[in-house]
C-alpha cells in the first residue's frame, strides 16, 4: 500500500510541479505577442487559470504526504541515517518545513489571484507565486532524492 | 413604480457591491495576517519545540505537548504545524476584526517577506546538515 502511496504521492506532485512552474513563467516573463515556438507557448499560458488547481494539488499533495510520513519515519529516514547521507537527509528535513509554510500562503496566494486581478497586487502575485514555486521545486528535489537512495519497496 | 423598484434594486446592488468589497477588504487582512504571524511561529515552535502535540508512529500514539512516545521515534512536525496554524488564525481573525483601515493600509508584501525569512531562519538552522 505505502509504494502506492508514493507513488500517487511523486504522480500528483509532478502535475503541481508542471501547473506552478507554467505560472512561474508566464508572470514573470510573459509574452506580449503571438507566441511562436514551444518556449513562448510555455510562457504564454494564462496563469490565473492555474492558481485554483495549484491551490488543490498543493493540498491533495501535502495531506498525502503528511501520511506518507509515518511510514517514513520508521523506515526511509533510518536508511539516510545509518548511510550517513547527511546532505539529502537535511535536504528533506528542509522540505518537510517549507512544505508547512507553504499551506499558510494558500489563503494570501488564492486572494491575490482573484479574478478580476488587481494591478496595484501585481508584485505581491508575482513574489508569492516565485516563493511558492520555490518550495514546491524543492519539495519535489528532495522527496525524488531520498527516494533514490532508499529505493522503491526495498 | 418601476422606476422605485429599478431605484430599490440598484441601491441593494451597490449595498452587496459595497459588503462584498467590505468582506473582501475583511479577507486580505486576515490572509496577509495569517501568512506572516503562521511562518514566523512556524520558526519559534520549531527551534524550541512546542508543538501542539506529539506522535509515535511506531506505536500510533498522540500525547499532548512535546511527549517522546513510549517506544520508537517521536513526530513533532504535525504538531508544528498545528501550533503554528492556530496562533495565526486567531491573529488573523483579530485582524479581520480591526477596523477597514488596517486592513487597506496593511503592507501585502508581508505575505511573502516573513515567510522568506522564515525560510533563510530554518535553513540557517538546519545548516549543520550541510557541513557534516
Amino acid at each position: 500500500m505505502w509504494m502506492a502511496l508514493v507513488i500517487t504521492h511523486g504522480l500528483l506532485a509532478f502535475l503541481l510541479l508542471g501547473a506552478i512552474t507554467h505560472q512561474v513563467v508566464s508572470v514573470w516573463a510573459p509574452v506580449r505577442a503571438g507566441a511562436a515556438n514551444f518556449v513562448s507557448r510555455f510562457r504564454a499560458v494564462g496563469s490565473a487559470n492555474y492558481a485554483n488547481a495549484i491551490i488543490v494539488l498543493y493540498l491533495v499533495t501535502a495531506a498525502l504526504g503528511a501520511f506518507i510520513y509515518t511510514n517514513y519515519r520508521i523506515t526511509a529516514r533510518l536508511t539516510l541515517e545509518q548511510g550517513h547521507y547527511w546532505k539529502s537527509f537535511g535536504a528533506f528535513e528542509i522540505k518537510e518545513h517549507l512544505i508547512a509554510i507553504g499551506l499558510a500562503l494558500l489563503p494570501a496566494y488564492w486572494y491575490f489571484w482573484r479574478q478580476p486581478l488587481d494591478g496595484a497586487d501585481s508584485a505581491t502575485r508575482k513574489s508569492l507565486t516565485a516563493l511558492l514555486a520555490f518550495i514546491v521545486w524543492w519539495a519535489f528535489l528532495a522527496g525524488h532524492i531520498a527516494n533514490n537512495i532508499r529505493g522503491l519497496g526495498t | 413604480m418601476s422606476g422605485s423598484n429599478v431605484g430599490g434594486s440598484n441601491m441593494s446592488g451597490l449595498g452587496a457591491n459595497k459588503s462584498g468589497m467590505r468582506s473582501s477588504r475583511r479577507f486580505r487582512a486576515f490572509a496577509i495576517t495569517f501568512a506572516a504571524v503562521y511562518a514566523a511561529v512556524y520558526y519559534v515552535a520549531l527551534s524550541n519545540n512546542w508543538p501542539l502535540f506529539s506522535y509515535g508512529p511506531a506505536v500510533g500514539e498522540w500525547t499532548l505537548f512535546n511527549h517522546a512516545a513510549s517506544d520508537g521515534p517521536t513526530m513533532y512536525w504535525y504538531g508544528w504545524i498545528a501550533t503554528s496554524a492556530i496562533t495565526a488564525g486567531v491573529a488573523g481573525v483579530i485582524a479581520m476584526s480591526l477596523p477597514e483601515n488596517f486592513g487597506k493600509r496593511l503592507w501585502s508584501g508581508l505575505a511573502w517577506l516573513i515567510p522568506v525569512c522564515a525560510i533563510a531562519a530554518i535553513i540557517h538552522l538546519l545548516g549543520g546538515y550541510f557541513t557534516h
